[in-house]
């Protein structure tokens, strides 16, 4: 049974693609067979973020307009070898798709991967409905800002229009140290005003934009945001993850060293 | 008025513009007069008619086009109602009847409304869930929100100023009742959140002498 998940946020710039990149490594290290499509046409940017900009041959576009087959386009991850890409084309626009087109390619690849996984673009246009058009449910991401949160509402909304329910929510870039100040709003307060069940919080974490630049997608490192990421990939699968707590400022060196503390 | 008829065309007939205190029977004999005058310039014309400055019985009209067809060579057609009195008493008794109507009459939602969705109704609503901000619910009778409203309400939207509306938890950016327009106090968003009461208290929202007034629905309120 493979399972496709639109990654979707409304606003732009709060980790959508990061997200996409972390979690879908994150299921290949699970052993899962993972593709990634990037559904950004003209903004393409998923291939870069996992250092694969340098293998593309073929795009989406190809493969809907028929200028290739599904398997010529896909880019095999340079650590996985069940994570593909199928990156998105830089020189056309969202029009070049349709959603009919997107459900037919999807259903293709369900019979090759566990999951499918959508990074979708920023707005509510096309690019957005083509994203959501073949999903089974979706991870809305937001960042603790209002005008984010706004956004996320809103696209629950449209999701919720195009009959996709099993909707969870990130929490990315949370700032503990502004939350207790009450600088930034806590997880509870996203929760409340969206209510949508979350499945899990990702950390500010400056390791993010080396690894983004880096092109390695930092997914079950020890970092905070890299073990926020593995457990999102575990409540995925359906396991039962606790809620990882980012107030330890060392990740898990400090979390071993409270474990010594309470002995 | 300086005389109490006058015939004024227009390209498919004629106004007659009446008198509106002259007595009925009067005004007959002017009005025959000012039709005999033209009888030559109208001759064998066939019109339509409409009638202005008075509002007149179906008997009174019958009694004028009786006058006009035995005295005067003119065949009216039709008559064309355009008096604007008329159309305005008409449209306010309508208004005022269903809004009536709107006030008792409702229907439900069930769901959160989220940023951008609106929900319009001809009669009054209940909202089983929140409507948060960005969302609107345009009503022509009263709304009632089991639940909270963060976003936008506008109740007796055809100019009702005795509908209202109620919400469990009152936190709206902006009510409108009528033509009364209220909006929230200029809060920052976040510390609109961090500052959110933590027990729900049931609010109404009327509209006073003094704009929308929103107060705790208590015991005592409806006696």
């Amino acid at each position: 049974m493979s399972e496709v998940i639109v990654i979707t946020s409304g606003k732009g710039g709060v980790g959508k693609t990061t997200t996409t990149a972390n979690v879908g490594t994150g299921l290949a290290q699970l052993d899962k067979k993972v593709v990634l499509i990037d559904t950004d046409i003209g903004l393409r940017n998923l291939d870069v973020v996992m250092g694969l900009e340098n293998r593309i041959v073929y795009n989406l576009v190809d493969v809907v307009e028929g200028n290739c087959r599904v398997k010529q386009a896909l880019i095999k991850d340079k650590k996985y070898p069940n994570l593909c890409l199928l990156p998105s084309a830089q020189t056309r626009d969202k029009t070049s798709v349709t959603p009919e087109q997107m459900v037919k390619l999807v259903d293709e690849l369900r019979e090759e991967f566990d999951y499918i996984l959508l990074d979708c673009p920023a707005g509510i246009e096309q690019g957005f409905q083509n994203a959501i058009a073949a999903a089974d449910r979706a991870l809305v991401v937001t960042t603790p800002e209002v005008s984010a949160i706004r956004d996320a509402d809103r696209i629950i909304g449209l999701l919720e229009a195009n009959d996709i329910h099993n909707t969870r929510l990130i929490v990315n870039r949370l700032r503990m140290d502004m939350v207790k100040r009450g600088d930034m709003m806590s997880i509870d307060d996203v929760h409340e005003i969206l209510a949508v069940d979350l499945i899990g919080a990702v950390p500010d974490d400056e390791q993010i934009v080396i690894s983004t630049n880096q092109g390695e997608p930092l997914v079950g490192s020890d970092t905070l945001a890299g073990q926020a990421y593995m457990n999102i990939c575990h409540r995925i699968l359906g396991e039962e993850v606790p809620l990882l707590d980012l107030d330890s400022k060392n990740g898990i060196w400090s979390k071993l060293a409270g474990l010594f503390k309470k002995n | 008025m300086s005389q109490p008829v006058v015939l004024k065309s227009n390209p498919h007939g004629i106004n007659l513009i009446l008198d509106p205190d002259m007595p009925f029977t009067e005004l007959k004999k002017e009005i025959l007069k000012r039709f005999e005058e033209s009888d030559r310039f109208f001759k064998n014309a066939k019109i339509g008619l409409s009638f202005e400055g008075r509002v007149l019985s179906q008997e009174q009209e019958y009694e004028i086009l009786d006058l006009i067809e035995k005295n005067t060579t003119i065949h009216v057609v039709c008559i064309i109602e355009n008096d604007e009195r008329i159309d305005a008493y008409y449209a306010e008794k309508i208004r005022a009847f269903e809004d009536a109507q709107a006030g008792r009459t409702g229907e439900f939602y069930k769901g959160t409304l989220r940023s951008g969705q609106v929900i319009e109704c001809e009669s009054s609503i209940v909202i089983l869930g929140d409507v948060n901000p960005g969302a609107k619910i345009i009503a022509r009778g009263n709304i009632v929100i089991l639940g909270s409203l963060k976003g936008n309400a506008y109740a007796g939207a055809a100019g009702d100023e005795s509908a209202f509306v109620a919400a469990l938890d009152m936190d709206p950016v902006q009510i409108r009742i009528g033509d009364a327009i209220g909006r929230s106090a200029d809060k920052g968003p976040l510390s609109a959140i961090k500052n959110r009461k933590k027990v729900m208290e049931p609010q109404i929202a009327i509209v006073s002498e003094d704009g929308i007034l929103i107060e705790p629905i208590t015991k005592g309120l409806f006696k």
